[in-house]
């Protein structure tokens, strides 16, 4: 490498690094706060790095102490809103795995079939898929909550489940009838006149080759449920029963912001997430490049 | 003998779960809100529903919040889209070059997308809080502003802060698909233009430009389409405020709904959201082509 190579290379990554500090220092600037002890928190001027470091603000969160917020207030409970965190995280965590087990079970069947199978109608329904992906959540999100209401379904994490399922399902449907008709159809074939049955041939021949698909379809589903607001917002009422983004807004109820307890929040809510990408991040640009790019 | 299922009563059967979920959580839902479009009805009352005719749609048009927050929309989606266009295709280019290491700040760079809305309205309100937060702090410091900037409380402010927001969030979502794309250009284009003596910039305006094109047509319809019409990114921050500064069509149905307890008129909102939509459809689905082209994808 001549001098000038390298000296490119050096600016290149110093832009790069920049750029990335830049980007990645909201979060950074989060976790570093909530590893700090109250004083520290307002103390002017503010230093990246803890001069102490402390878990006090995770200690609170877990066990549901506080002595900023006017308890509840809003709520209309005795009870800090913290206390309820360790709740809410099992909460986003049930609803997340129900939801994405619905829509990736019921899409990738309803794929197979549409792409295997002869319907009247059946070109249409992709296209219908992508609209309904298209639709806003905000839309669906009044009418649904009434159909909740008819079904006496408000206020328990399945109906936000359901809720979940039908603003994914048409994105999922989607990814999946695109990834299955490009799965060549004649080891199928050749197995059915072999004599095998149709059921062991989509468990054994198509399903693993279409789980890059489900992969796909299943992280998508993943994202959007742990991060709604919407739907919790309008669907729950009790303390107890809301998903984590919800009830973390609570947090700001009391005439006290309470920031160490908050970015702890937002440190453990953002965890899952983090460590979900870093073990799929392939994944992830594959199924987003193949939903965004050609469709 | 062993129980057998016809290849026919095996599509049906696949075919039924997404039947019966697709007829009762998103063919119900839509009927129902454009049912209640055309009815007057407050949830706390649910038995008293009036079929009021077009007054609905009426009363949103002559509502100058209405016309504010489709003004507003139309700011938060401009500079949101112009932003998160030019960031994403020089991020991009940036990420594409063939460094040892890239892949770790490809992975630092997209991570915005995944965050919750939630997570970086709390963050975004405290890095952003006028009196302790670091930008300010930082501001001050560097000699750019004299005085701490209220960046939640005031309308203009508000508006840029959770365009920011909007920007750091979804600029991502462009670097996926454009370095899909740049992925798939020949480098021997790139070659015989150096040959021929074309200089970084001429290589980007008549090699990458024209080859991303169509890309970018599709990545900024989409998110157009998208951008206008998002919730959480904006109520999360502000909840529309200060005042109604930062309300969107989103923010007032939801208001509409939520707080004035008017589901018909938020209904109605939603159907001019949908047309709204609908256009923009339009517009995608003629400048992707998609439909047309039969290829398996």
């Amino acid at each position: 490498m001549t001098a000038r190579e390298v000296a490119g290379r050096v600016a290149l990554y110093a832009l790069l690094a920049a750029v990335t500090f830049l980007v990645c220092f909201p979060l950074l600037w989060a976790f570093f706060t909530s590893m700090k002890p109250k004083e520290e928190i307002f103390h002017w001027p503010p230093t990246l790095w803890p001069q102490t470091w402390t878990l006090e603000n995770y200690r609170s969160l877990l066990e549901g102490k506080d002595a900023y917020f006017q308890a509840g207030a809003a709520s209309g409970t005795a009870v800090p809103p913290s206390a309820f965190f360790l709740d809410w995280f099992i909460n986003s965590v049930i609803v997340t795995i129900g939801t994405t087990i619905i829509s990736t079970v019921v899409s990738t069947l309803a794929a197979y079939s549409l792409t295997r199978f002869r319907f009247p109608g059946q070109r249409s329904v992709p296209y219908l898929a992508l609209i309904g992906y298209m639709v806003p959540s905000i839309i669906f999100v009044f009418p649904m909550f009434l159909v909740m209401v008819e079904l006496r379904l408000t206020d328990t994490l399945l109906s936000l489940i359901l809720g979940y399922v039908c603003i994914t399902l048409p994105f999922c449907m989607w990814l999946m009838w695109a990834f299955f008709r490009g799965v060549p159809i004649e080891i199928e074939e050749a197995a059915l006149v072999d004599g095998a049955s149709r059921l062991r041939v989509f468990w054994e021949i198509v399903l693993p080759t279409a789980w890059p698909g489900i992969v796909a379809a299943a992280i998508f589903t993943l994202i959007v449920s742990w991060n709604d607001y919407l739907f919790g917002r309008v669907f729950m009422n009790s303390m107890e029963n809301l998903p984590l983004t919800v009830g973390v807004m609570h947090f700001f109820d009391g005439t006290h912001v309470d920031w160490g307890l908050m970015m702890a929040s937002s440190v453990l809510m953002t965890v899952p997430m983090a460590l979900l990408f870093m073990a799929l991040q392939r994944h992830l640009v594959a199924g987003f490049g193949a939903g965004a790019v050609k469709g | 003998m062993r129980f057998r299922l016809s290849d026919r009563q095996v599509g049906i059967l696949f075919m039924l779960p997404f039947l019966i979920t697709a007829a009762t959580f998103i063919v119900w839902p839509v009927a129902e809100a454009i049912r209640l479009a055309f009815y007057q009805y407050n949830p706390l009352r649910p038995h008293d529903q009036f079929w009021v005719g077009l007054d609905n749609f009426e009363r949103i048009l002559d509502d100058p919040l209405f016309w504010e927050s489709f003004h507003q929309a139309l700011v938060w989606t401009g500079w949101s889209i112009l932003f998160q266009t030019v960031l994403g295709v020089g991020m991009a280019m940036l990420l594409h070059t063939a460094l040892p290491g890239i892949a770790v700040f490809r992975g630092l760079l997209l991570f915005p997308y995944i965050v919750p809305t939630v997570v970086i309205a709390l963050n975004w309100r405290w890095i952003f809080n006028s009196e302790i937060g670091i930008v300010n702090h930082a501001l001050l410091r560097l000699g750019v502003i004299s005085e701490n900037i209220a960046w939640l409380a005031t309308p203009d402010m508000a508006m840029a802060s959770a365009i920011v927001l909007n920007v750091w969030k979804y600029t991502p979502f462009v670097i996926i698909c454009v370095l899909a794309r740049l992925q798939t250009i020949p480098t021997e284009l790139y070659d015989a233009a150096k040959v021929d003596g074309a200089g970084a910039m001429r290589r980007f305006l008549d090699i990458t430009l024209p080859m991303l094109k169509e890309v970018l047509v599709v990545v900024i319809v989409f998110r157009t389409i998208w951008t206008f019409n998002k919730f959480e990114e904006i109520y999360l921050l502000t909840r529309g405020g200060p005042g109604t500064s930062t309300f969107n069509l989103a923010v007032y149905a939801f208001e509409e709904g939520m707080a004035n307890l008017r589901l018909g008129v938020a209904a109605a909102t939603g159907v001019i959201m949908i047309v709204l939509l609908l256009v923009g459809t339009i517009v995608y689905v003629r400048v992707s082509g998609f439909g047309r082209e039969e290829k398996p994808a």
